[in-house]
């Protein structure tokens, strides 16, 4: 067996791929290749490590030295320096944001030091394209324990003493959820995972997929032997993912070549296989039942689920269903142990299994903050923390406004209550929700109003329009929002807005139409005023509705520094803009469209918007 | 490929150990070559070379070999410092690839100091 | 069975049973808008919301899938509920605020108008309201899937493959029979190649073909019902308690022996459209004498009410003579019925409508008993008698004054004038003409025709039943055009000859017949084909011909044609004949 000395991990997630991962590699192995370091080096592809804002990145082993923001002219310095030499390049590595130092070794950088990892434990280690390296990690062996030591029910039990809930959204203890399945008649039983991650600007499921495969393959096997009767499983991935979709595929192949796919699994007469299928991506496909239907070949549409999925599911069979995050921990908590699992978090699940969250969750936090990228935090950590250590505080100092959490019908969560701990019953109360863990933090120039009507926007377009709540309602609401910030909305919209909303939680088919109006309603609730502003004075406090803004030129800039250049007047589409060369410019109110050109174009700052 | 039987998975890590330890930061001893640019004028790109095949040949995959910059004292590169798991690291000064196997042998895989290469115990204290 | 509580009402229903149908039972009225007996629930439309009670927890669910279970209170109507359903109708009236149900079920709910001004508003009255109920209709009960959604959100419609007319459509109509708002409607029209025998509109494949018989079973056509096109809908097996429907029941083909054969085979009518100058097929409310005779019946499509396509009497109606019949482009026969049931018609007409009635005719021809009082008669009663074959019909453009919506233009022979006769309805005396298989017909029963197409009686006076093929008799318009009471006799003087032959127990035959020498014949099978009578078959164990004593004729073509000299008549072998002659020579 070859040994290397040096190990260079470049990050072949999507984000740093988009980021030319790919060609980092070649310029790296070039490099490597003229400096006779081929022998003692080794390039490998890891997963996504997390840190998206700083892609592409490269970690070198055996020290941890975190490269971030690489290009491929960068590497031949890269590799003279520290693969040759010995020296880490300054210039490449991180920097805290307001400080001067940079940080070399990655477990040393905040973002990193301050996450627990469960779920992303294989990330920037192993080559999700290898499954030696995922065995060489402890892989396979929960399911090696499971099938020659524990009987159905006792895996079942442990994942139900383990207290781990349903991570795409809902929060379904998941022990009960399979004990239900279990229960349920049927000798023909499925399991699918649920990575039909559609939530603009969450990518976790994505992420684990492409950078740990197997662990979801290790998690859904055990899943089909506590459930029993379980012999074909499905992922449900969307096609925007092709790299996912091909790493599971890998992942299925290389899985079924060693036998821990198909029948008679490690000699245990156990007989389960997986298959992919690919979604079109749909959001509304994310919900279990339309979900299926897809898998079924219809239109993916939700149906009423009176009757639970677990009891008449995919082709009627019962099915039991769980986002990626949640097989992800099962092989975990077998290794470890429930208790182990249930150490983290908050509550008590050993009596009520909602009762309390346990063990870790990703985020993908994205936003104003410092350090965007994928997070796995304990539960019970406050959002504060998140936002302020992980996170690196707001960008460029500006003021924290709020913060959504769980996708597109999240609530936002205002500054008052940032010590509110991350918990299913928790965000649920205030307004919010778990979500799959989408996170995105606002900051003072954030219009409240804006926000909540971009995020209706992206949840009424993706509304399958079955039931008259979710596909009419929505759309008024975003006609009123619409009113609102164009100056045009009433006292009475902004009843008739929280009325509406309030009717659609409570008569919609589906969660999708019962959490959309979420975004507004919290707003309505923790930033009235800002609506208030918009309705009463035609005012947008943070300057972002352009239709209730006014653009004013200060007289005296205009003349005395920019002497009357006339670049406004010249910029101007409207011809809004009176004034001869040389002298003070001026805006016609009445001719002006807000499109804020002049201010882009001034070289002064003599535009004034308020 | 063969179906795995449940042993096989520790045959597996086995085979990768050397790789994770790499990854994972941790193991035996460590090993530092000082490679300034008097440090590989003097040799020591051959130190490493030798360091790198004496880790092979005895499957030493706890062994986790590194590069520094120059460590101050060209005059007796090429140097390489040893820290065993838990101990003060000894620095090793005018190597060459016998002595380097000797090290090797000796400090690394049986925790034998070699006194009559060393130059000193510890560290110089960084301020 | 499981007790539940709706509304204070106690209700005693099996379990699972959704709680729109506990409800029905306790009498209470639920509002829906998508719900139909036909599919599964489809639970879109929210406004079957109710509240359910079970143990401390409320909560919202839809009344037509949720599954009652013991022990539940449901509210129907508390004042969350109406809130609810309140906004939806708001949400809809903004969208649909001309289509009656909505407006219909708005008013039921206190709804007057919406507060919600809609940006997707459609004034249509037919508007589609996307209940959904032309799709499971289609996919559930017809197995078609033809009809689906698409597009998502706000942007849905109901659309068909590819947004075109599909050849998988059976064109049952499903979707217009559920549709609430009349958006889907049926086109009748030319399907798949076939003209529907009555173009009065639809019917349903299940009917009794012929009312007075007994027993009087429907019958299902195969051709357009569902079941037969796609295995589904079976709503008739559904409701048909004793469980009489059978679709796997087929076509028979009896064969039954029989010496004797009276073809009755009847007639065709005469395809009027072929006449374009008549308009029919191409103009609302022309029509043959079938359809119109399928209108006066008070089983048809109107009950025997006189009205017109858009369900109003007719103010006047054409009738015309001779279509097809008389023509020397087609028939240059008299169909004889006609000018009768033209009368019937106009009598029938002027009985149940106010309409003034015209009759275009060549000459009127009221010969049977009785025939010419009623014609009399007619005349009394008001009938516009027009001699002068119709010349064409042709539809009045808007804005004429007059009595009609269609004009015939005809001469009038008797006053020497052309003239434009303005009428509502057209009613064609379409020809008899010979059944378009009747020449296969004829050569199953080696029968010939007469030069109309009609079957060649043998003799026109003397023998007008029987054929000149032995035991094969003619009667009624098979043998040319007849009225019913010519053909009763014709039918009952045919039964008789049959009858007569039965009652003797034995055929008499001429004793004239050929002989096939065994010995001689080589089995060429020459004659085989030659014989008129189809009296030879060929014997394949013995390899050679043989002839049927009772179907030959004795005529004697056969024994000419014989190559090997094997055949020979009897009492006419070749030395009895040279005997003959030879005793001829010798006077």
């Amino acid at each position: 067996m070859k040994q290397y000395r040096l190990q260079v991990m470049v990050c072949a997630g999507t984000g740093c791929v988009s980021n030319h991962s790919f060609e980092l590699k070649e310029a790296l192995d070039r490099e490597i290749k003229k400096h006779n370091l081929q022998n003692e080096t080794e390039v490998v592809y890891t997963g996504c490590n997390g840190f998206c804002g700083a892609g592409p990145i490269v970690v070198v082993q055996p020290d941890g030295i975190f490269y971030q923001l690489l290009k491929v002219t960068d590497i031949p310095h890269l590799v003279e320096e520290h693969l040759l030499k010995g020296r880490p390049v300054k210039k490449n590595l991180y920097t805290p944001p307001a400080e001067k130092t940079p940080i070399p070794k990655m477990a040393d950088i905040p973002f990193f030091s301050d996450q627990t990892l469960i779920a992303l434990r294989n990330r920037g280690m192993i080559d999700p394209e290898k499954i030696d390296d995922y065995i060489a990690r402890g892989g396979y062996k929960a399911l090696a324990k499971v099938l020659t030591s524990m009987k159905p029910d006792e895996v079942m039990s442990e994942i139900k003493a383990s207290g781990l809930r349903g991570r795409g959204g809902g929060g379904f203890p998941t022990g009960v959820k399979w004990e239900t399945c279990k229960k349920a008649h049927g000798d023909t039983k499925y399991v699918i995972c649920n990575a039909d991650e559609g939530d603009p600007g969450a990518f976790m499921d994505r992420s684990i997929i492409e950078g740990d495969p197997h662990a979801v393959i290790e998690g859904m096997i055990i899943g089909a032997y506590a459930i029993e009767n379980v012999h074909q499983g499905y992922i449900y991935v969307r096609m925007e993912y092709p790299l996912a979709i091909k790493r599971f595929q890998i992942a299925i192949q290389q899985a079924r070549e060693y036998g821990l796919l198909g029948k008679n699994i490690f000699a245990k007469g156990f007989d389960f296989d997986l298959d992919v299928r690919r979604g079109a991506g749909a959001f509304v496909c994310g919900e279990s039942t339309a979900l299926m239907a897809s898998i079924e070949g219809r239109p993916g549409e939700p149906r009423a689920k009176y009757i639970h999925t677990v009891e008449k599911g995919l082709w009627d069979c019962p099915t039991c269903l769980n986002n990626v995050e949640t097989w992800v921990n099962v092989p975990q908590i077998i290794l470890k142990g429930a208790k182990w699992f249930s150490s983290v978090g908050t509550g008590d699940v050993s009596i009520d299994p909602w009762g309390g969250s346990k063990g870790t969750k990703v985020f993908s936090l994205a936003g104003k903050v410092n350090n965007t990228g994928l997070v796995e935090v304990p539960m019970g950590i406050s959002l504060g923390d998140i936002v302020y250590k992980i996170g690196g505080g707001i960008r460029e100092g500006k003021k924290f406004k709020a913060v959504q959490t769980g996708g597109p019908s999240g609530g936002f969560i205002p500054e008052s209550m940032l010590d509110i701990p991350v918990d299913y019953e928790e965000l649920t109360k205030i307004g919010s929700m778990m979500g799959s863990g989408g996170m995105v933090v606002c900051d003072e120039e954030n219009c409240m109003v804006d926000m909540a009507k971009y995020f209706l926007k992206f949840t009424q377009e993706e509304s399958c329009g079955k039931c008259i709540p979710c596909r009419e309602g929505t759309k008024r609401m975003l006609d009123i929002l619409e009113r609102i910030t164009i100056g045009e909305g009433t006292e009475e919209d902004l009843l008739l807005l929280e009325e509406l909303s309030n009717m659609i939680v409570e008569s919609s088919l589906c969660a999708l139409g019962g959490s959309a109006p979420n975004p507004v309603l919290t707003t309505l609730k923790y930033f009235r005023e800002e609506y208030e502003a918009h309705v009463k004075n035609k005012k947008c406090p943070a300057k972002i509705c352009r239709q209730l803004l006014t653009y004013t030129i200060d007289q005296k800039i205009c003349l005395e520094i920019g002497h009357g250049c006339g670049v406004c007047k010249k910029n101007c589409p409207d011809a809004a803009i009176i004034g001869e060369r040389k002298t003070v410019h001026y805006i016609d109110p009445v001719k002006c469209g807000k499109c804020g050109a002049c201010y882009d174009v001034c070289n002064f700052n003599a535009i004034i918007i308020e | 490929m063969p179906r795995l039987k449940i042993e096989d998975l520790d045959k597996i890590a086995d085979q990768q150990r050397r790789k994770m330890t790499v990854r994972e930061g941790g193991g035996k001893a460590k090993i530092t070559v000082h490679m300034g640019t008097c440090g590989i004028a003097a040799g020591a790109r051959n130190i490493m070379s030798t360091f790198l095949k004496e880790i092979e040949a005895h499957n030493a995959h706890d062994v986790i070999l590194t590069t520094s910059a120059c460590a101050g004292l060209c005059s007796r590169e090429p140097m390489a410092t040893v820290e065993l798991a838990g101990q003060a690291p000894v620095k090793y000064v005018d190597l060459t690839e016998e002595k380097a196997k000797k090290i090797f042998a000796s400090h690394v895989l049986q925790g034998k100091l070699v006194q009559d290469y060393a130059l000193s115990i510890g560290s110089e204290r960084i301020q | 069975m499981v007790t539940v509580k709706i509304d204070g009402i106690e209700v005693q229903v099996q379990e699972d049973t959704p709680i729109l149908k506990a409800a029905e039972k306790a009498g209470i009225w639920i509002p829906t808008m998508c719900h139909s007996e036909l599919f599964e629930p489809y639970g879109v439309c929210r406004l079957c919301s109710v509240e359910v009670i079970r143990g401390k927890r409320t909560r919202i669910v839809t009344a037509c899938n949720y599954p009652v279970r013991e022990g539940l209170t449901i509210q129907t109507n508390s004042a969350k509920i109406q809130w609810i359903r309140k906004i939806i109708m708001e949400l809809m009236l903004s969208r649909w605020p001309n289509v009656k149900v909505v407006s219909e079920m708005a008013a039921k709910l206190g709804v007057k108008e919406s507060r919600f001004p809609s940006l997707e508003r459609d004034e249509a009255e037919d508007a589609c309201i996307l209940c959904g109920r032309c799709v499971n209709v289609c996919r559930e009960v017809v197995q078609a899937e033809i009809l689906a959604f698409a597009h998502r959100g706000i942007k849905r419609e109901v659309v068909l493959p590819f947004g075109d007319q599909s050849n998988k459509c059976i064109v049952c109509g499903a979707c217009a029979h559920v549709c609430p708002t009349g958006h889907i409607k049926m086109v009748v029209e030319d399907y798949k190649g076939k003209k529907p025998e009555f173009t009065l509109g639809v019917k349903t494949p299940i009917s009794v073909p012929t009312l007075q018989a007994v027993p009087r079973v429907p019958v299902i056509d195969t051709e357009s019902c569902i079941y037969f096109e796609t295995g589904g809908c079976q709503t008739c097996a559904k409701v048909c308690e004793p469980q009489a429907i059978n679709y796997k029941m087929e076509d028979e083909i009896v064969e039954v022996e029989a010496g004797q054969v009276l073809l009755t085979t009847g007639y065709d009518l005469f395809d009027a459209s072929k006449l374009a100058q008549y308009g029919y097929g191409r103009l609302d409310n022309v029509y043959s004498s079938l359809d119109f005779e399928a209108i006066l019946n008070s089983t048809g499509p109107t009950g025997g009410k006189v009205v017109m396509k858009n369900g109003n009497e007719p103010r006047s109606v054409g009738i015309l003579h001779c279509i097809g019949s008389r023509d020397v482009e087609n028939h240059p026969y008299c169909s004889r019925v006609c000018c009768m049931y033209a009368l019937k018609f106009a009598h029938l007409v002027h009985d149940r409508t106010d309409a003034a009635i015209y009759q275009f005719y060549i000459d009127m021809r009221a010969f049977g008993k009785g025939y010419e009082e009623f014609y009399s008669r007619l005349l009394d009663e008001g009938i516009t008698m027009i001699r002068g074959k119709a010349a064409e019909v042709v539809e009045r453009s808007h804005g004429i004054n007059g009595d009609g919506s269609l004009l015939i233009r005809c001469e009038d022979t008797l006053i020497g004038k052309f003239r434009e006769i303005p009428v509502d309805m057209v009613v064609l005396c379409n020809a008899i003409e010979p059944r378009h298989d009747i020449e296969a017909i004829r050569r199953i029963f080696s029968i010939s025709k007469s030069p109309d197409g009609f079957f060649l009686e043998r003799h026109p006076k003397l023998d007008p039943t029987s054929t000149m093929s032995d035991g094969i008799y003619i009667a009624g318009c098979a043998q040319g055009p007849k009225d019913i009471p010519d053909t009763v006799a014709q039918a009952g003087s045919a039964a008789a000859r049959i009858l007569s032959i039965i009652a003797k127990g034995e055929v008499d035959i001429d004793p004239i017949r050929a002989f096939i020498d065994e010995k001689y014949c080589a089995g060429c099978r020459m004659c085989n084909n030659l014989c008129p009578y189809s009296a030879i078959d060929f014997i394949d164990d013995k390899k050679i011909s043989q002839i049927n004593d009772v179907l030959c004729k004795g005529c004697g073509t056969c024994v000419a044609a014989c190559p090997a000299s094997a055949i020979t008549g009897k009492g006419f072998s070749d030395a009895q004949i040279f005997a003959e002659l030879e005793g001829l020579l010798a006077i």
